[in-house]
């Protein structure tokens, strides 16, 4: 099955070194303690460039999702069909993610989910958010 | 705003164009200055997308323009259908020149598809890589497959049908009334690429499903071709001897999570605050009720009922009502994307809603209402009002 990699440049980056030792970490301001995401250089926030980066406890709730049924890329036929996922983190921020591959798992909006994170290979780790209970299964 | 639209011009709609997008961009250019009945010699200034491919030097130099005065990009596509006349009109406003031509040039079907993951995905060594820094696809949201704008649409989609509680057949239904409504309009549009496909509403629900909850003919449509209007002050237009239709308000709004594509807005399932529409209607000194004819962007079905109900035509959650019994029809409170639309015309990103808006108010369309008035958005990202000279 083909996943789709950031490029190396992206993967040594904070973000995913983190997610790639197996946590999710957000870039968070060091001043006002708030999250953001996507990383940025400066808080959105306060407008400090104290910006360091924290542990995501892992609660979410699902904001809505979508159910890819036509392959966009020729070598996405054997994914077909998945499910992609935004997800409002407990720490203010959203995160688009999605359902594991092979996991059939009844999506409701507004419910509470759980963060996995998902170990691909050496260098790449996926953070999924599944329904509680869920998050315990293994893969 | 105290300019007008006084030309407009294009290339066939088509699946192929068989010409070079600067071939096609010079066509329209052309086209839009013979309709506003003004030598080509006079274009001094130039609006464009930054996503269209073909420059304002590669325009100047093609078509041996003596000066350009004014020249300016606005980011993205779509999103600035409206922005990119805002601009053109306050350059104008400014002094800065005084006939500019917004054109869009593009092969979007037979070169780069804005529908297909190939845009943003390179194959090393059998694996797939993204190095996108910015939705639609970035390095965030394509490991998990999202890829392309249609799929962000059926997110917005979803969340829409899951605040309001819709069921499956109303959200169907819904739906279904925009694109087979377009459809119909677009039966009679000699322009439109889907003139000779009339659609049902058993044909829609038998759609083939693209990313849930969204059907194939929710779907706007690559096309090639080219697009191209002209825009002059007020003053000059009404010397000129043209219909001119009067840009009376145009402007542009975006916050924190609204560009690109909308993933990180606070909420999803409407797309514009209502800050958006009163500034745009405060400034044309009309309300959502003076509005005869919309041309609302829909590079999904989606968008028009988030748009009518963003912009106050009618009240939240009731897109379901106003659709199915017929309020985008041609007898219907707000006649909308009377030309087919994105989904049955064909995508010239924009500038095709704001042509049909152009024509209606010139008496001009396929499918004539009674309009003095028009209202054209992208899901607030930019809006425009015209009216009739």
């Amino acid at each position: 099955m083909t996943v789709i990699r950031p490029g190396d440049e992206y993967l040594a980056q904070p973000f995913w070194t983190h997610l790639a030792n197996g946590t999710l970490h957000l870039s968070t301001c060091e001043d006002c303690n708030k999250a953001h995401h996507p990383p940025s250089p400066i808080c959105p926030h306060c407008r400090s460039f104290n910006i360091g980066w924290k542990p995501a406890s892992g609660k979410a709730t699902l904001n809505t999702y979508a159910v890819a049924r036509h392959a966009v890329h020729p070598l996405l036929a054997d994914q077909v069909p998945y499910t992609i996922t935004l997800v409002d983190l407990e720490e203010g921020v959203r995160l688009v993610s999605g359902i594991p591959h092979g996991m059939e798992v009844d999506l409701k909006i507004g419910m509470p989910l759980e963060c996995k994170v998902v170990k691909i290979d050496d260098q790449l780790s996926l953070p999924y958010f599944l329904p509680a209970g869920a998050a315990d299964q293994d893969q | 705003m105290k300019t007008s639209i006084v030309g407009l011009g294009q290339t066939e709609f088509s699946k192929n164009s068989g010409r070079s997008e600067l071939r096609l961009a010079t066509e329209a250019i052309l086209a839009a200055m013979a309709d506003a009945g003004l030598e080509v010699n006079d274009i001094d200034g130039l609006v464009r997308y930054t996503w269209d491919n073909t420059t304002e030097a590669a325009i100047v130099n093609a078509l041996g323009l003596p000066s350009l005065k004014y020249y300016g990009e606005t980011e993205f596509g779509g999103v600035n259908c409206c922005g990119a006349v805002a601009q053109a009109s306050a350059a104008i406003e400014a002094g800065l020149a005084s006939c500019i031509v917004f054109y869009r040039t593009l092969n979007a079907r037979s070169g780069v598809r804005y529908g297909r993951g190939e845009r943003i995905l390179s194959e090393e060594d059998g694996r797939l890589i993204n190095r996108q820094p910015e939705p639609p696809g970035d390095i965030y949201s394509a490991p998990f497959g999202l890829l392309v704008p249609g799929q962000h649409h059926a997110l917005y989609a979803q969340s829409y049908k899951g605040h309001y509680g819709l069921s499956d057949d109303q959200f169907t239904d819904m739906l279904g009334s925009v694109a087979v409504t377009q459809r119909a309009y677009a039966n009679n549009n000699p322009n439109a690429l889907l003139r000779d496909k009339p659609l049902s509403m058993d044909d829609y629900r038998a759609g083939r499903v693209i990313t849930e909850p969204l059907r194939i003919y929710d779907y706007c449509l690559e096309t090639d071709g080219a697009m191209a209007m002209v825009i002059v002050s007020r003053e000059r237009a009404r010397s000129m001897g043209v219909k001119a239709v009067d840009v009376l308000s145009a402007g542009q709004y975006i916050y924190p999570g609204s560009v690109p594509m909308f993933l990180y807005a606070p909420v999803t399932h409407t797309l514009a605050p209502p800050e958006a529409g009163e500034d745009l209607f405060g400034k044309a000194g009309l309300t959502p009720s003076d509005i005869d004819v919309a041309g609302i962007y829909d590079a999904t079905s989606m968008m028009v009922p988030l748009a009518l109900e963003d912009f106050g035509f009618i009240g939240r959650g009731e897109a379901h009502q106003f659709l199915t019994s017929g309020g985008n029809g041609p007898n219907g409170a707000l006649p909308v994307n009377t030309h087919g639309g994105l989904l049955s015309e064909g995508y010239f990103h924009g500038l095709n809603t704001i042509a049909e808006m152009v024509r209606q108010l010139r008496g001009e369309s396929p499918n004539q209402v009674d309009a003095e008035t028009a209202f054209i958005t992208l899901r607030g990202a930019s809006s425009m009002i015209l009216g009739r000279a």
